[in-house]
């Protein structure tokens, strides 16, 4: 016998080393690849490539890979917050004076998709437009989000790339609202109305085909001012109405991810027709919510809007219009998916989410003492946008409420008159569906509770909370802006104002080919640059 | 002839006048409008600004004037512009207009191209088993409408193959293949209820015919089965069916919608139902309108057909 040559194992250890290396890389080596043309559905057609003007999330998925923003939510954090905030446009910030003055240091190293370099000039153009500044130079035919500036006295730029935006008073929450995917910088040299149409950003893809109502195309920017991204030569959102036709589209992989708008049915609809799909399920930070018109009686009453809110057993909505899925909470989403929201010990003690016997018992005793009863029995019609995710929820609601003996009936309102109607009061009580843009009190209470606010749909006032609101708003601490907030929600939820039902999750449907496809569990607005999206194929 | 013509020319315009009064005067009915639509979506009203707005676009004006202008540029072939995208009217209709008329004209073939040989021969074959099958087939194409046919069919794809029509337009100038896998389906599922219209007139009326002295006459001179069938009888029998074409072909342009929505097809009809809900005033009445223009065309042609299919129909002076 001859012993083994030394060599002879050394080798087959290489040949075993390199055929590991050669199965695992798929696994190990996740390293992102170059190339492929992602294929999606967004919502619903785009009215604009603005995300300035519009209010629908269907532009902030479609315009975002344009744009930049100053700062970005971070998209790889799962929870946003502001400690979650990377830089984007701005190389750096500061606090200054007490949080009355935020300095920004921009990149010296960003063009514009047409060439021009971007400078603080820009910076300032963008924000002046937005908070309707006196000088501004151009002014928005609409501007939803006048209102998050509305604390911004000043915006200076002392040199080509720095920016100070000098506020009133306090205000850590600013930063925040620049970090939206409503927040992106426009070039000062294009004039506003060519955004309904075109983009000129500094983001990472350009424009390649705008076809409205039909695609949304871009291609790579290969200038873009971060090395390496984006990983695809393009995106393509191809606009697709019904819901039947995108399932069938992402399954014979006509999409290569969809789910935005998708219930949980949907989701395992488009996994049972193709197995190797993956479903992602995760909170949304998008509310269905009861509106009941504070300027109109009965419902002046508290016992009355209380009464409504026990009637609503938040278990069978669970199971029913939710099929499974949802978060319950007050007036901000909970944690651990949201940041502000109350404690779950104070939630599971929440209208509605009680025995449902005992609440109902109690409803009809409130009913009775606000003179409601068999013989007068109250009655109203409930309002509801006229698409199957409201009317579906809305219809649950009258079944709940003539448990309770009140006669209810339901009104489907068009759904291109639905806002006018809600923002004039024009009804009793509503299911409507809100989506919040950053999960951040000042955004959310200032929007939806404030006294006069143009979104507070339910008209609903309190001079206490708005102080509470303004000081919220400008306290440092964040232990005790969490404490002040809490203690709002909590007088909200007592007064009955635009109870929330649940926390709807979203779920997004892709191959597995699809990676690094980024989703926030407390917004869907501010996670649709794409930058570092990639595909494996 | 040429009386004739003009006549109906007259009443052509006539009808399109008062389908142009009617359209307007429906969309003004219809609660809210685009600034409404615009600005309060959006959560924010400045009155200011929505003057403003609403005097760019011209609804600030008395209706009658409104009226007037919208009209007279019509005539003159200015459409306007839309007011959701910002763009010339013409600019958004223009690459529509040729899906939802491919998608028409080959619907319309397919329910031609099976209809009128299955209706012949359903007659022919009166009360044997094919009749009775045809008429089997007549009647699902009647029972089942066209957009769940759609689904179905999308359905069934994606099942059994896998593979289901692109949902982005194809022309048919960059990929003709590609564009007909893209409408060879729709254009059968729209096209089958028709078809099923069309066999079963023209069963009826080939019976009629079949049953004429001239015909009989025919086969008495043993003139061949084929000529008498499809030469004599049925262009005899086919002026209920072109008078049925020309209306099912004015439905199929207006009942488009959700078969364009189901197989994503960019075509007019789709887009009309979404101008609406903006209260997309100049899309909407121009697209009704030159949808009416096609109606009212198509008719006055099948009413010219009449005189070449049976010579006996003369047109008063």
């Amino acid at each position: 016998m001859s012993r083994p040559r030394p060599l002879v194992p050394v080798l087959l250890l290489a040949a075993v080393l390199l055929v590991l290396c050669v199965v695992v890389r798929p696994a190990v080596g996740q390293a992102p690849r170059y190339g492929g043309v992602l294929v999606t559905s967004p919502l619903s057609a785009t009215p604009s490539l603005s995300p300035h003007e519009e209010s629908t999330i269907a532009t902030v998925q479609q315009a975002s890979p344009c744009f930049n923003n100053l700062v970005y939510f971070d998209p790889a954090k799962k929870v946003e917050s502001g400690d979650t905030i990377i830089p984007e446009l701005a190389e750096k910030w500061s606090w200054q004076d007490g949080y009355r003055n935020l300095v920004f240091l921009l990149r010296h190293d960003v063009k514009w998709h047409d060439g021009k370099p971007f400078t603080a000039q820009d910076v300032k153009y963008t924000f002046d437009v937005v908070r309707g500044a006196p000088d501004a130079k151009a002014k928005l035919k609409v501007n939803p989000r006048k209102l998050w500036y509305e604390n911004v006295e000043a915006i200076e730029a002392p040199d080509a790339y720095t920016v100070v935006f000098r506020l009133k008073r306090p205000q850590p929450s600013l930063l925040l609202m620049l970090a939206s995917g409503y927040s992106p910088v426009y070039p000062a040299h294009v004039p506003l109305a060519e955004f309904k149409n075109r983009c000129i950003g500094t983001g990472p893809f350009k424009l390649k085909d705008n076809r409205p109502g039909e695609l949304v195309e871009y291609v790579k920017n290969p200038d873009y001012f971060i090395k390496g991204r984006p990983y695809l030569d393009g995106i393509k959102f191809v606009v697709i109405r019904d819901r039947s036709t995108q399932i069938a589209a992402l399954q014979s992989g006509q999409l290569d991810v969809a789910g935005s708008g998708w219930n949980k049915t949907n989701a395992e609809n488009a996994r049972n027709g193709a197995p190797k799909l993956v479903i992602g399920e995760a909170d949304s930070n998008v509310n269905d919510n009861v509106l009941i018109n504070f300027k109109k009686a009965p419902f002046t009453d508290v016992r009355v809007r209380r009464a409504i809110n026990l009637a609503l057993d938040r278990k069978a909505y669970l199971v029913g219009p939710r099929q499974g899925a949802t978060t319950f909470g007050g007036a901000l989403l909970p944690k651990p998916a949201g940041v502000w929201g109350l404690p779950a010990a104070e939630v599971a003690k929440l209208p509605g989410l009680g025995d449902p016997t005992k609440q109902k018992a109690e409803a009809r005793k409130l009913l009775a003492e606000a003179g409601f009863g068999p013989n007068n029995p109250l009655k109203f019609t409930v309002s509801t946008r006229a698409l199957a995710i409201y009317v579906d929820t809305a219809s649950w609601m009258v079944d709940q409420l003539q448990l309770i003996g009140i006669e209810a009936t339901l009104e489907q309102i068009e759904t291109g008159v639905w806002h006018p109607k809600m923002t004039r009061l024009e009804y009793q009580v509503a299911l409507n569906l809100t989506g919040v843009g950053i999960d951040d009190p000042d955004a959310q209470l200032y929007e939806n509770y404030r006294c006069g606010s143009q979104r507070n749909f339910s008209g609903y006032c309190s001079e206490e909370i708005d102080k509470l609101m303004i000081e919220q708003s400008q306290t440092l601490d964040p232990k005790k802006r969490l404490a002040l907030v809490q203690d709002i929600d909590r007088k909200l939820q007592a007064d009955g104002a635009r109870p929330i039902l649940g926390w709807a999750k979203q779920f997004e449907v892709r191959w597995p080919h699809v990676k690094g496809w980024a989703v926030h569990e407390n917004s869907i607005y501010n996670v649709s640059r794409r930058q570092d999206l990639w595909m494996d194929k | 002839m040429r009386t004739y013509i003009c006549k109906r020319l007259l009443i052509a315009g006539v009808t399109l006048l008062g389908m142009s009064l009617l359209l307007f005067v429906l969309m003004r009915l219809a609660p809210g409008n685009i600034t409404d639509i615009i600005f309060e979506s959006a959560g924010y009203v400045d009155e200011a600004d929505r003057h403003k707005l609403e005097a760019e676009l011209g609804i600030d004006r008395p209706l009658i004037v409104q009226y007037g202008r919208w009209l007279g540029d019509f005539v003159r072939g200015e459409l306007g512009k839309s007011y959701r995208y910002d763009l010339p009217a013409w600019q958004v209709i223009k690459p529509r207009l040729p899906v939802t008329l491919e998608l028409a004209v080959l619907a319309m073939g397919f329910a031609i191209a099976l209809g009128v040989p299955f209706g012949v021969i359903s007659a022919v074959q009166r009360g044997h088993a094919i009749d009775y099958a045809l008429r089997v087939v007549s009647l699902a194409g009647l029972s089942m409408p066209s957009f769940w046919l759609a689904m179905i069919v999308i359905l069934l794809l994606v099942r059994s193959m896998g593979w289901i029509p692109s949902m982005t337009y194809v022309s048919p100038f960059d990929n003709l293949w590609a564009n007909l896998a893209q409408f060879l389906l729709p254009a059968l599922a729209v096209g089958y209820r028709s078809s099923a219209l069309i066999m079963r007139i023209t069963r009826s009326t080939m019976l009629e015919v079949l049953r004429e002295d001239y015909i009989r006459t025919a086969w008495a001179k043993g003139q061949r089965g084929r000529t008498v069938v499809w030469r004599h009888a049925l262009k005899n029998a086919s002026l209920p069916v072109v008078t049925l074409i020309g209306i099912e072909f004015a439905f199929l342009i207006g009942g488009l919608v959700v078969t364009e929505t189901v197989f994503n097809l960019p075509g007019v009809a789709r887009y009309l139902v979404d101008a609406i809900q903006f209260r997309d005033y100049p899309i909407v009445q121009n697209l009704a309108m030159l949808i009416a223009v096609v109606v009212v065309f198509a008719n006055l042609t099948v009413d010219l057909l009449y005189t070449w299919l049976d010579p006996r129909i003369k047109f008063g002076a």
